[in-house]
């Protein structure tokens, strides 16, 4: 459609139309993406192979005090002046070949040996172990038992994540210094002013700035959210779990055995039929949590909003105070509520009805639980999307609705030919978010049901249970399977980060990030 | 001069310091085998006293242990810690008690031993997690042979394991307390004759317009429809297994079936909910709109429920049900809490000491005087304070009929869901599949 | 006809209010229950009737009385010191990175975006077995009495840097601000010579209250409701317990026969402040996140 015939649909039509393109993009931005993802593959080790060209270039080409900082960090800056930035880096490199020599070669360096297990007074060798031993018992003259503990599988695989990372960043300040020490020797060279410390530092408040900004939020990330989430992808190609538990066993590498388990559909294993089961439902729940949340919520907002309607601000509050409540104490306050016997709503119902029994609404079927989490999800959720859309509902052009009126539209009809999709469209990143959010909603279904009513079939499961609860049972249950709840872990991640790059990168707001400038 | 005669002999005390250091651990390999609890001692069954020579604190002194005890026992806890300090004044030993659920301590263990207890209360269920994480200490010989010789029997084989680095059985924690349930009931209700059925006390209760509480919603109490049609537990093989002994099919199903016809042939009187719901049932208050009859509750709720229900109170072994036309005595699980020592502690020997001293005749009296905790010391067994508790009376009768709950592997969730299944209204018991079922939870336990 | 119109749309108007009356009843009602509930002082440990028959504020008294225990006096303040630090903390690191990605260009940017909106999509509860041995490797977890102030322990200090750290990761909302503030008032202000940083803290700042509120609302909540991750920090350090640890404390299986009635009071107890913050500083909420969240 050209622009000019974009331009003379009434604005109704326009809705229609970028609604629909909407959604026929979709597959081919999805081809996008991973053309994307191999593009951006290739792009890094193009780069890294860059990087090592320009590295040897100024080797070659630099004076004896480049090459020697090559060696010993910032050589050429000290002798250039610098004395402070030269230190910085010398300092650096001193702290690096401390952590490891003290800290990280202990357990860098059993990361995949050959262990030994001691079984029935029997020593086996493991191949693929972290760590060589885990424990030796032994017993004092008088037949006192004393343990000592050898190698820890988990600690050695967590803080050699650590060092590689700590690598990682050393590598990339090592670059730096490489750099900065040619830098100064072309600078000396050209006979141009070197800059002191104290312009370095100011240039981190202009046009550095955002290095400032963004150094302190990322370090942090990078050690408490980064680290762990590696730390976790690894445990999935383990052995780790309840057989393998340390401090008093080893775990081992297990290559992708734990995927093998999930996928096996055809083997009749009982997790990947919960896998698929329960993946099945985790989207039936989350496009009727998200959805049924969106909708209503709009229609009592517009309900609110509409014109005569007086105590705005009451009517509002009544929904809004459910939102401040903090949601642990609220959900479990309705899992008390419901509850088969002594619940307050089947209180109330047997005061109304007379009947004496009680409504099994978390454990009775799987159909009745899992409506009921749905409802009560309304019940959590409505509030969100009111406070969110309120302020929205007021922007669509009043107009729109007048056309609607005069080509003879009652409420409903201009519900969803005007309203319905004039908030898709304007609020499809809040959408996406609380779709992912849901899919990821542990609060809702753990504390209501717990995951129940119990189904003997499933791999330590129940009916309402979606994967990231089953994935915490797994973790913090009986079963301590925590290979399993890596693996998962990996391919809801997938799942979910897919599907948000691609919607959240089509978006206006991505592209029109500069209407404002 | 002097000064270099200074010199040389510290140097040939520190060089004897090391040498005997040496020694011990030399020593300590080459007698490994003392692991292996052998009967060869003098003072066994002679109790703590007899067996605890000031020897075997060896050098420790100034030793600071962590205990880790439950809410209801933190106080008797606190002042049998202060005993202990008190007898051995001379070690300066400073004891911090913390209150630390016995379900969550075996966790809690688990995610960081280093920074756990030394000594701590766990249930007997999470035994085979702490072994396999290493994390108990086995039990000095010499204490293990007293244990052995003064406690039940049951209660003893429940905390061995094999020793890995011998490869015998070995000691790993003391046993603390018997712990399961029973029948309770309101002798107004249910008569002591009436109490010896099931049939019998669901017809009471309905007559009353009472209800029969159980919770069948969890695996502690689910099991035992399955126990009753003679499926038992044995422990877990090398790859941690579930093991079972060779059950017919086709009897455990029909225990299961007659389970179901009762629970919903009663609907209305038979009322699956937690036993705390049970205690507060017993009350009768104008505003109580549930009022129970009968329930299966464990020791640790009698106290209340006595006190509700005054002489009326009755406590009994679990009745029998009716199999194919064949009473049949219901088996339970009996659980045990444990006592158990952490391989990490800095001091093994107090804590050996303090463990084992916790688990004595003398501090199992106490526990049963004032919690009405069930002992496992034959001699309180035999005691006054036992016979004259209804309910320790009765723990112990059902203590026949059940299968100790030791090197359990993950049970608790499918017995949950068989309980549930058996209970759900959608379950009709004539035509239910309850083979496929027991199938499915047997093969959950181990996938 | 221009009667009937009115009476219609009045008609209308009295169907929306009845709908409203009925919907804000089921709203509130549970919220009401468990007030009415708190102040029960029926014997009854678990509540058995819709109305308690008797009121009283025993529950109350007996959770700052009986602190033995569970000392929710205690664990209501460490939550209070937790929220306002990790709230203060939040708010400038979500700030500083918001500004950075939407005001300063740089390279990589985009990609940074990306990394940063997917990362806290991992499902983990691994991460945190993780986090704990990190701190504790940091040495942090077994401080005492941190700046001398007694009380102020390890597992406080940590939850604090738990809470803060992950919050970078929430810019998109105040990023979404930002983009809406026009950069001629940038340009502007870089003609009259002000440095980058000047303009985050002379210009957009404090034009940016409604996100700031909205920031610092949503990451004091936060600490109020987490019951996973502190129970993993704090260990068996029940001094440094947070609320949400013990009221779910209060209603586990060795607790809830004596402790339910006092779990609905501490819930009031937790609820009132955050609720009364909430509502006051909710028209700055909306509009920050309607600012930031959703735009075409």
């Amino acid at each position: 459609m050209r622009y000019i015939d974009y331009m003379q649909l009434n604005p109704f039509q326009k809705f229609g139309y970028n609604f629909t393109q909407f959604f026929k993009k979709l597959p081919g931005n999805i081809a996008r993406f991973f053309k994307f993802l191999g593009r951006a593959i290739v792009h890094f080790f193009v780069a890294i192979g860059k990087g090592f060209a320009g590295y040897g270039k100024r080797f070659v080409k630099g004076d004896i005090f480049v090459k020697l900082s090559y060696l010993i960090f910032g050589v050429s800056n000290m002798v250039r002046g610098q004395i402070i930035k030269g230190l910085i880096f010398l300092l650096t490199e001193a702290a690096y070949i401390s952590f490891m020599i003290f800290f990280a070669w202990n357990y860098i360096s059993k990361i995949n040996v050959t262990g030994t297990a001691v079984v029935g007074g029997q020593e086996i060798q493991v191949p693929h172990s972290l760590g060589y031993i885990a424990k030796r018992e032994v017993y004092t003259a008088d037949g006192f038992p004393q343990t000592e503990f050898v190698d820890d599988s988990m600690l050695i695989l967590l803080y050699s994540v650590l060092t590689i990372v700590v690598t990682i960043i050393f590598f990339a300040i090592y670059i730096a210094n490489t750099k900065s020490a040619y830098k100064v020797y072309e600078a000396k060279k050209n006979g141009e002013t070197i800059p002191g410390f104290k312009a370095e530092i100011k240039a981190f408040f202009d046009e550095k700035f955002h290095i400032t900004l963004m150094s302190l939020p990322c370090l942090l990330i990078g050690c408490f959210t980064v680290l762990p989430l590696i730390f976790m992808i690894l445990i999935a190609f383990t052995t780790y779990d309840k057989s393998h538990l340390p401090p008093g066993n080893l775990f081992q590498w297990a290559g992708f055995n734990n995927f093998g388990q999930l996928v096996n559909f055809a083997g009749g294993d009982a997790k990947a039929r919960t896998f698929l089961d329960l993946a099945g439902w985790t989207i039936i729940w989350a496009i009727f949590a998200t959805f049924s949340n969106y909708i209503l919520g709009m229609v009592v907002a517009l309900m609110i909003n509409k014109k005569g309607i007086k105590l705005k601000a009451l009517w509002r509050t009544l929904f809004v105070v459910v939102v401040a409540v903090p949601q642990f104490v609220s959900l479990l306050l309705m899992a008390q509520i419901l509850a088969e016997n002594g619940g307050a709503l089947n209180q109330l119902i047997e005061m109304i009805t007379g009947s004496h029994t009680p409504i099994k609404f978390l454990n009775g079927t799987a159909l009745s639980a899992r409506i009921t989490v749905i409802i009560v999800n309304i019940w959590v959720g409505i509030p969100y999307t009111i406070l969110i859309t309120s302020g929205i509902l007021m922007n669509i052009p009043a107009d729109l609705y007048e056309s609607a009126t005069i080509d003879g539209a009652g409420p409903v009809k201009s519900f969803t030919k005007i309203t319905l999709p004039y908030m898709l469209f304007v609020t499809t990143p809040y959408l996406i978010t609380s779709f992912i959010g849901n899919i990821n909603n542990f609060n809702v279904i753990y504390l209501l049901t717990g995951g129940g009513p119990s189904n003997p079939d499933y791999y330590n499961a129940g009916y309402t249970d979606i994967l990231v609860t089953w994935l915490f049972n797994l973790t913090m249950g009986e079963k301590q399977d925590y290979k399993l709840a890596a693996a998962i872990g990996i391919l809801v991640f997938i799942v979910c980060a897919t599907l948000s790059l691609i919607t959240f990168n089509m978006t206006k707001s991505a592209k029109d990030e500069e209407a404002f400038s | 001069m002097k000064k270099i005669v200074a010199l040389v002999l510290a140097a040939m005390m520190l060089v004897a310091a090391f040498a005997s250091c040496g020694e011990q651990g030399g020593s300590g390999s080459s007698s490994g085998s003392n692991g292996g609890g052998s009967s060869s001692f003098e003072n066994a069954g002679k109790g703590f006293d007899a067996n605890v020579a000031d020897a075997d604190f060896g050098s420790e002194s100034g030793a600071k242990l962590k205990v880790w005890g439950p809410d209801a026992y933190i106080d008797l806890l606190t002042k049998q810690c202060d005993a202990f300090k008190e007898k051995y004044a001379d070690k300066k030993i400073t004891i911090e008690v913390v209150p630390q659920s016995e379900d969550t301590a075996a966790t809690m263990m688990q995610t960081d031993a280093k920074a756990g207890a030394d000594v701590f209360g766990f249930a007997s269920d999470q035994f085979s997690n702490l072994i396999n994480a290493g994390i108990l200490s086995p039990i000095n010989a010499k204490y293990a042979a007293d244990i052995e010789a003064t406690n039940n029997k049951a209660s003893v084989d429940i905390s061995k394991a094999m020793n890995n680095s011998t490869g015998k059985d070995a000691l790993y924690a003391y046993p603390e307390t018997g712990n399961g349930y029973f029948l309770v009931y309101d002798k107004s209700v249910v008569s002591d004759e009436d109490a010896a059925s099931f049939e019998a006390i669901l017809e009471a209760c309905k007559k009353n317009d009472k209800k029969f509480i159980m919770d069948v919603g969890n695996g502690y109490y689910a099991c035992m429809f399955v126990f009753t049609g003679g499926l038992r537990l044995e422990g877990l093989d090398k790859d941690n297994k579930q093991k079972f002994n060779d059950y017919d099919e086709d009897e455990v199903a029909a225990s299961m079936k007659a389970f179901s016809k009762l629970m919903h042939d009663y609907k209305g009187t038979f009322m699956s909910d937690a036993v705390t719901a049970i205690p507060s049932g017993f009350t009768s208050t104008s505003t109580r709109p549930t009022k129970v009859g009968a329930g299966i509750d464990g020791n640790w709720d009698t106290a209340g429920i006595s006190k509700a229900l005054g002489k009326n109170f009755g406590a009994a072994k679990l009745p029998t049900i009716n199999i194919d036309g064949k009473d049949t005595q219901i088996y339970s699980m009996y659980g045990y809490k444990m006592i158990g020592v952490n391989a990490n502690s800095k001091y093994p020997r107090t804590a050996q000491i303090l463990g084992y001293y916790l688990a004595s005749e003398e501090c199992q009296k106490q526990r049963a005087e004032e919690l009405g905790w069930s002992p496992t010391n034959n001699a309180v067994v035999e005691s006054d304070v036992v016979k004259n508790d209804v309910a320790i009376s009765a723990l112990i009768a059902q203590s026949e009929f059940s299968i100790p709950q030791a090197n359990v592997g993950p049970i608790w969730d499918p017995f949950k869901s068989l309980g549930n299944k058996l209970l759900a209204d959608d379950t009709d018991p004539e035509t239910f599949d309850f083979a496929g079922l027991l199938e499915n939870v047997i093969k959950n336990i181990n996938g | 006809m221009i009667k009937s119109y009115k009476l219609r749309r009045g008609l209308a108007n009295t169907f929306i209010y009845i709908i409203l009356a009925l919907l804000g009843l089921i709203w509130i009602s549970p919220l009401a229950y468990l007030i009415i509930q708190s102040f029960s002082a029926d014997p009854e440990a678990i509540p058995q009737t819709l109305l308690p028959a008797s009121f009283g504020f025993d529950n109350y008294t007996k959770l700052f009385t009986e602190t033995s225990s569970l000392n929710f006096p205690r664990w209501y303040l460490n939550t209070f010191i937790i929220a306002c630090f990790s709230c203060v903390i939040s708010t400038i690191s979500v700030l500083m990175v918001a500004y950075a990605f939407s005001r300063l260009r740089f390279k990589s940017r985009k990609k940074f975006i990306n990394v940063g909106m997917i990362l806290g999509m991992f499902p983990g509860f691994m991460t945190m077995i993780a986090i704990y041995y990190l701190l504790k490797a940091m040495q942090i977890l077994d401080l005492k009495g941190i700046f001398g102030i007694p009380g102020f322990d390890g597992p406080i200090l940590s939850l604090i840097i738990c809470y803060s750290s992950g919050a970078g990761l929430g810019f998109q909302i105040s990023k979404g601000f930002f983009d809406t503030i026009p950069r001629a008032l940038d340009e502007a202000a870089t003609i009259d010579g002000a440095t980058r940083n000047q303009i985050f803290w002379k210009i957009i700042l404090p034009m940016s209250k409604p996100i700031v509120v909205y920031t610092v609302l949503t990451s004091f909540i936060g600490p109020w409701t987490d019951f996973i991750l502190a129970k993993i920090i704090a260990g068996d350090k029940v001094a440094n317990y947070t609320v949400a640890i013990g009221l779910q404390k209060m209603i586990d299986v060795d607790h809830k026969n004596q402790w339910f009635k006092r779990f609905l009071a501490g819930s009031v107890l937790v609820a009132v402040p955050v609720t009364a913050l909430f509502l006051k500083m909710q028209n700055y909420y909306v509009e920050g996140v309607t600012a930031g969240g959703v735009k075409g």
